[in-house]
């Protein structure tokens, strides 16, 4: 089974920093892989322990992004490919256009994971646009994926409800963080990602002639958060008569 | 040109939160929307005018039909803006639109509005920590956040319908369960306390429980106690990627307060949280804080909220 996840390198959005103004530090800020493409990653790693195969890592990013690629191949995955562009730069249809196109290059995969959305921007848009490119079956928001000849049953959790869906190989499949633990790599193991094979492909070889993104992003600013941030210590009786009266001058506790 | 303006969702409960985004939309430009529904997902209530799909396939639950219906009608009558209701198979269908289309796509959008050729609207990205302002070119293909409207209100307008035929599926749906359903409407709710790690044994969650009924309050929890634990049902997980509430007051009980949890309790009036740790980030997003163990800082807030009452 040739299996092929597609992860992100993303800011790492607990450690970004705004300044007075509040305009966000992009440049230079610490990056990871983005948190639920780890999930995506686990998965196809427990797929190929199970069916044998290969585990193929994709992403688009700079040079940065093989930090990303390293940690993924640590965690097991057989080699990676590298679209080398800025997916910041890009909007979420051309995003799907590029790995649409990567996955053709290097298919034909059976399965292609990804996470339900990337800890950055969250659209949760380019996973079904890659199926939808690529003609494939299409499951979103997988929490349990069993693979059985040449189809797949997963179990997708819906807002209200789970639903099980049946679809036949090769398919594209978005997972949620409730599908797995993520493993962490050993030591030896991160020694070693470095001499896995990591292909590095240009963009316009790919989608030769493709057009710019259409949509973007024009600016991101902090969230003013204007809470009061009054903090009781001292012994719980003392605290617990101060926060019910601050609550109650608020006018927020039933009367 | 006068802006046309569709309204959608698989879901007739955002369908109406839709609609309303597209009047708002559409008035400000002087232009029209229409409400496209699914003959099989619910009666649509809100707006004048309304199309109604019908297929031989079943619709609703699967949107990769949906979106095959909807690419195909709007190819006719090429609306300016499509809306489509942020859900997870909401998302999914304004991918395969866009895709089907050649139109740019944005998810989780709040605020849009129509600025000449362009559609502008706001996205939390980054966890919540930041808000991002898009800009899309007409014709687009526009995801809008669930929660961030009120409905529309009922209409008596008759749906035009539109007989589609027959969908194929590359999917086939085999079984589909209700998620396990309390009573809780966390989104609705005026009142919640929530629970976090803080909270030792399932049992525990007793106390929490005792002070939201004191409080005429909901249960809430963070993501570890449903995803990870399975003390409560998903139902009651708040956060980026569970329920976003907007109550009066919000009660964070032994929520460390992780970027994800917060952007889900954003929009509430109050915030107070309770925590051992002093530097636990649910501080900083707080209005009133108490510093200590929840087991003997809950009972003593029962005991005042009980004696202010008499």
């Amino acid at each position: 089974m040739k299996i092929a996840v597609c992860v992100k390198h993303a800011v790492d959005e607990t450690e970004l920093k705004v300044d007075a103004g509040g305009n966000p530090q992009l440049k230079g800020a610490p990056a990871k892989m983005s948190t639920f493409d780890k999930n995506a990653v686990e998965e196809a790693l427990r797929l190929k322990a199970a069916h044998q195969g290969e585990v193929v890592i994709l992403t688009i990013g700079t040079t940065e992004a093989k930090k990303t690629m390293k940690e993924a191949l640590a965690m097991g995955a057989d080699r990676g490919v590298l679209v080398s562009s800025d997916p910041m730069a890009m909007d979420t249809l051309r995003t799907a256009q590029l790995l649409a196109a990567a996955l053709k290059k290097g298919g034909p995969y059976d399965v292609v994971l990804c996470s339900e959305g990337s800890s950055d921007m969250y659209s949760g848009l380019v996973p079904p646009m890659v199926g939808e490119i690529l003609g494939l079956p299409y499951v979103g928001y997988a929490r349990k994926i069993e693979v059985s000849g040449q189809s797949a049953k997963v179990e997708r959790a819906l807002e209200d409800s789970v639903e099980v869906v049946e679809a036949p190989m090769p398919l594209v499949v978005s997972v949620v963080s409730e599908i797995n633990e993520p493993r962490y790599p050993t030591l030896i193991q991160i020694m070693q990602a470095g001499k896995k094979p990591m292909e590095e492909l240009s963009p316009e070889a790919l989608l030769p002639g493709a057009g710019q993104s259409a949509s973007l992003v024009r600016g991101m600013k902090a969230q003013a958060m204007a809470r009061k941030r009054v903090v009781f210590e001292g012994p719980p009786e003392e605290t617990a008569k101060k926060l019910v009266e601050a609550l109650a001058a608020e006018g927020v506790l039933p009367r | 040109m006068s802006v046309k303006v569709w309204a959608f969702s698989e879901s007739p409960s955002v369908a109406n939160e839709v609609a309303s985004s597209a009047s708002t939309i559409a008035r400000a430009a002087g232009g029209t929307f229409t409400v496209v529904g699914l003959d099989d997902s619910g009666p649509l209530l809100a707006g004048e005018e309304k199309v109604v799909l019908k297929a031989d396939t079943r619709l609703s639950t699967s949107p990769e039909a949906a979106a095959d219906v909807l690419a195909r009608l709007a190819k006719e009558a090429n609306p300016d803006v499509i809306l489509v209701g942020s859900t997870r198979d909401g998302k999914e269908i304004a991918s395969r639109i866009a895709v089907k289309l050649g139109r740019p796509c944005v998810s989780e959008v709040f605020g849009a509005a129509l600025v000449g050729e362009t559609l502008q609207g706001k996205r939390n990205v980054f966890a919540g920590k930041l808000v991002a302002e898009v800009v899309l070119p007409l014709p687009c293909v526009v995801a809008v956040k669930v929660g961030t409207t009120s409905a529309l209100p009922a209409s008596a307008g008759k749906a035009e319908e539109k007989v589609m035929g027959s969908v194929p599926s590359k999917t086939k749906l085999v079984e589909m369960r209700e998620k396990q359903k309390g009573t809780v409407d966390l989104k609705g709710a005026k009142l919640i306390v929530a629970a976090g790690r803080g909270v030792k044994k399932k049992e525990d969650l007793a106390i929490v429980s005792e002070l939201a009924a004191a409080l005429e309050g909901a249960v809430g929890c963070s993501r570890p106690l449903s995803a990870d634990m399975g003390w409560l049902p998903e139902e009651h997980h708040i956060g980026l990627t569970g329920v976003t509430v907007h109550p009066d007051l919000y009660i964070a009980v032994g929520i460390s307060g992780q970027l994800q949890h917060v952007a889900g309790i954003k929009d509430s009036k109050v915030i107070a949280a309770v925590n051992t740790d002093k530097s636990a980030p649910m501080f900083e997003a707080s209005d009133y804080g108490i510093v200590g163990d929840l087991y003997a800082v809950l009972p003593a807030m029962l005991r005042e909220i009980k004696a202010r009452r008499q």
